[in-house]
C-alpha cells in the first residue's frame, strides 16, 4: 500500500472533528464551570463540590440541579469529578480546604474510603454536606434517600402485580457497591415477607444495559415460560431486560421493574414497555444540598439529616415525572 | 493414531476440542444448553466481542496492542446514535458515521505509533481516555436515545433465522480471513509482526502496514459500536467498559501470539465462541456472580496454557 502523508493524516483528524461538531442536537455542554448569576454580592460564597462520577446519568442530573440552585442563590460552585475513585475524591476535598472554600458538598464514592474527606473538612472547620450517599464519618449535614426503600417499592409493586405468588429473577448492580448492597437488602426484605414468591436466579449485570440484555437472553433460555417478573437494580438493566423480552415476544407475560427513573425509563413506562420504575429526586437532592451548604456557610441553622422519599412511577403517573426530567 | 502424530493434531484442533468438551459438559449439566434457540442466542451474544476481536487480530499480528477498543465502541455508538433519530437520515448515514469515527481514531492511533514512534500501549491507552471523553462530550453524559426503527432492527432482526449481528460478524471475519491470507497487505501484516527489521529490509512499507492494521481495527470497533447501540437501542457514553480485554483474550485464546506474526481470524472466532459459551453456560447454570468471575478467569488461562503445551 502507498505511504500516506502527514497532511492526509491531519485532514482525517480534522474531518472527524467536523463530523462530531456538526452532529445534530448532540453538542450539549456538561457545564462543569462556576455558576454565574445576578450581580455579585459583596462577599460571594464559594462552594466546592466533589461528585462521584459525571458519566452516570443520575449524577449528571444531580449536577444540573446544583448548578441551577446555585445560580438562583448567587453562589459560585467549583465542581470536580472523582470518576468513581475515593482516593481522588479525598484529594479534591484537600484542595478545597487549601482554597479555603466556604462549604463543601460531597457526593461520596464509597462509605469507608471517602470518609477521610469528611474528617479533613471537619478538622479544617469547613462545613461539609453529603449528598445522595453516606460516609462512615457523619458530615455536618446529609441530604439523600434510603436506597433500601427504592428496592422495597419496586419489589412490593411486583408482589402486588403477581398477587403474592410467582417466579422472579433479580439483576444486581456492580457487586459490592453501596447501592447494590442496599437495593439487594431492600428487595430481600420484601421476599422474606412473601414466601410464595420464588427467586429463580440472581446475577450481576454491572449496571450495564448490554450485559443485562445478554443475561436476560440467557435466563429466557434457562427458564422460558416460567419467568413472571424481573427486578433490576437500575433502569439501564431494566431496559436491557425489556428489550430482550420484547425480542423473545415474552414481554406481555413478564413484569419488569427497576430503579432511578432516568428519562429513557420514564418514556418506556409511559409507552407501557417497562412496568414500573422508582423516582429518585435529583432536583430535590442537588438543590437541597446547595441550600444546606449555603445555610451552613452563613452559620444559619440547618437540618442534620434530610431524607427525600422515593416515589413509584407506573403508567398512571409517568407523565408528570417525564416533565420534571429535562429531556434533551 | 501414533503418539508422535498427536501433537500437531492437538495444536491444530486443541481449541476446537476444548470447545466441544465444554459444550458437552454443559449440555449434560443443563439440557437447555444444546438447543437451536440457545445456540442462536450464543452466536448473537458473541457478535460484538467477535467483531472487536477480529479487528484487534490485525493489530496483535503486527505485534502491537489496542487498548482503546471499549472507548471507541462508546464513541462510535454515541456518534451513530446522534444521526439515527427517526425521520432524519437514511440508516446508512449513522452506520457510516459510526464506522468512520472508529476508523479515524484507529488511524490516529496508527499515526502516532508509527510517525511519533510512541509505544502502542501508551498511545492506545491515551486514546482510550480521549475517546471516552469525546463520547461524554458529544452525549452530554447522558444516553442518546429515541433511535429510528430502521437503525435498531440492525441489532435485533433475524435473516433466515440467523441474527443480523452474527451475519455482520461472519462477513467481517470472512473478509478479514481473505485479506490476511490472500492479499499482499495481509501477508505484510504477518511479516511485520514476525520480524519488523526483516520486513523493512525486504522493502515492505512498515509504516503503511501498521497504519492499515490500526485503521481496520478502529473501523471494526466503530462497527461493533454501531451494532451495540442498535442492539441496546441507545448510544451509551458508558458502554464498552473493558471490552478491549475480552476482545484481546478471545484473540489470544484463538492462538494468535501477543508478540505478533502468528495466528489468524479462524482461531479468533473460536476464542470468541469459547468465551461466549462459558458466559452463557454459567448463566444457565445460575452460578453465583462471584464464582463466575473466578471460573471465567481460570478457563481463559487454562485454554491458553493447554494451547501452549500442545504447540511446543
Amino acid at each position: 500500500m502507498k505511504p500516506r502523508s502527514k497532511i492526509s493524516g491531519t485532514l482525517l483528524a480534522l474531518g472527524w472533528a467536523v463530523a462530531v461538531a456538526v452532529a445534530p442536537g448532540c453538542g450539549r455542554p456538561t457545564g462543569t464551570k462556576t455558576a454565574e448569576a445576578g450581580a455579585a454580592p459583596a462577599q460571594r460564597l464559594t462552594i466546592g463540590v466533589s461528585l462521584m462520577n459525571l458519566s452516570n446519568e443520575f449524577i449528571v442530573m444531580l449536577h444540573q440541579a446544583m448548578l441551577a440552585r446555585a445560580g438562583e442563590l448567587g453562589v459560585a460552585l467549583i465542581v470536580t469529578d472523582a470518576q468513581r475513585s475515593a482516593e481522588r475524591q479525598v484529594q479534591q476535598v484537600e484542595s478545597f480546604i487549601a482554597q479555603r472554600v466556604d462549604a463543601i458538598i460531597l457526593n461520596p464514592c464509597e462509605v469507608e474510603a471517602s470518609a477521610p474527606a469528611v474528617e479533613k473538612a471537619l478538622a479544617a472547620g469547613i462545613p461539609i454536606v453529603n449528598v445522595n450517599s453516606e460516609t462512615r464519618t457523619p458530615p455536618t449535614a446529609f441530604i439523600g434517600s434510603r436506597d433500601e426503600e427504592s428496592a422495597r417499592l419496586a419489589m412490593e409493586y411486583i408482589v402486588q402485580r403477581l398477587g403474592g405468588r410467582g417466579n422472579i429473577v433479580m439483576m444486581h448492580g456492580f457487586m459490592g457497591q453501596a447501592a447494590q448492597i442496599k437495593r439487594d437488602r431492600g428487595a430481600r426484605e420484601v421476599l422474606a415477607r412473601h414466601p410464595d414468591i420464588k427467586l429463580l436466579a440472581d446475577q450481576t449485570a454491572e449496571w450495564d444495559r448490554a450485559k443485562a440484555m445478554s443475561l436476560m437472553e440467557n435466563w429466557i433460555q434457562a427458564y422460558g415460560e416460567k419467568l413472571e417478573a424481573v427486578f433490576a437494580h437500575n433502569d439501564e438493566m431494566g431496559m436491557g431486560a425489556v428489550i430482550a423480552l420484547e425480542q423473545a415476544r415474552l414481554k406481555s407475560k413478564v413484569i419488569v421493574a427497576s430503579v432511578d427513573a432516568i428519562a429513557d425509563a420514564l418514556q418506556a413506562v409511559q409507552d407501557g414497555r417497562l412496568d414500573a420504575t422508582v423516582f429518585q429526586d435529583a432536583k430535590g437532592q442537588g438543590g437541597g444540598a446547595v441550600e444546606a451548604a449555603v445555610r451552613l456557610a452563613r452559620q444559619e441553622t440547618c437540618a442534620k439529616e434530610v431524607f427525600i422519599p422515593f416515589q413509584l412511577v407506573t403508567r398512571t403517573n409517568a407523565g408528570q415525572f417525564l416533565q420534571t426530567v429535562s429531556r434533551p | 493414531m501414533h503418539p508422535r502424530n498427536i501433537r500437531p493434531w492437538l495444536a491444530r484442533y486443541g481449541l476446537l476440542l476444548a470447545l466441544v468438551g465444554i459444550s458437552l459438559a454443559l449440555s449434560l449439566a443443563k439440557p437447555g444448553f444444546l438447543t437451536v434457540s440457545n445456540l442462536i442466542n450464543v452466536i448473537r451474544q458473541i457478535s460484538i466481542n467477535g467483531i472487536l476481536a477480529v479487528g484487534v487480530t490485525y493489530v496483535l499480528l503486527t505485534g502491537g496492542v489496542d487498548l482503546s477498543l471499549g472507548s471507541l465502541v462508546a464513541l462510535s455508538g454515541v456518534a451513530a446514535a446522534c444521526w439515527a433519530h427517526p425521520g432524519e437520515y437514511p440508516v446508512v448515514v449513522p452506520v457510516l458515521i459510526g464506522v468512520l469515527a472508529g476508523a479515524l481514531c484507529g488511524a490516529a492511533n496508527g499515526a502516532v505509533i508509527t510517525w511519533g514512534r510512541v509505544a502502542p500501549f501508551i498511545v492506545t491507552l491515551g486514546m482510550m481516555t480521549v475517546a471516552r471523553g469525546l463520547a461524554l462530550v458529544i452525549s452530554g453524559g447522558r444516553p442518546v436515545s429515541n433511535l429510528s426503527r430502521a437503525f435498531t432492527t440492525l441489532g435485533s432482526a433475524d435473516l433466515l433465522g440467523i441474527p443480523v449481528p452474527a451475519l455482520i460478524l461472519a462477513a467481517v471475519a470472512l473478509a478479514s480471513h481473505l485479506c490476511l491470507r490472500h492479499l499482499r497487505v495481509g501477508r505484510y501484516v504477518y511479516a511485520v509482526g514476525g520480524n519488523e527489521f526483516a520486513a523493512r529490509a525486504s522493502g515492505i512499507n512498515v509504516v503503511g502496514v501498521k497504519l492499515f492494521a490500526y485503521t481496520v481495527c478502529g473501523a471494526c470497533a466503530g462497527l461493533a459500536g454501531v451494532v451495540l447501540a442498535s442492539r441496546i437501542t441507545t448510544g451509551q457514553p458508558n458502554a464498552g467498559l473493558a471490552y478491549e480485554l475480552d476482545a484481546i483474550a478471545a484473540v489470544v485464546i484463538g492462538g494468535t501470539s501477543l508478540s505478533g506474526g502468528v495466528g489468524g481470524v479462524g482461531g479468533t472466532l473460536l476464542g470468541a465462541l469459547l468465551m461466549g459459551v462459558i458466559n452463557n453456560g454459567l448463566d444457565l447454570l445460575n452460578v453465583s456472580s462471584y464464582y463466575q468471575q473466578i471460573v471465567k478467569g481460570l478457563i481463559i488461562v487454562g485454554a491458553v496454557w493447554l494451547d501452549k503445551r500442545s504447540t511446543k
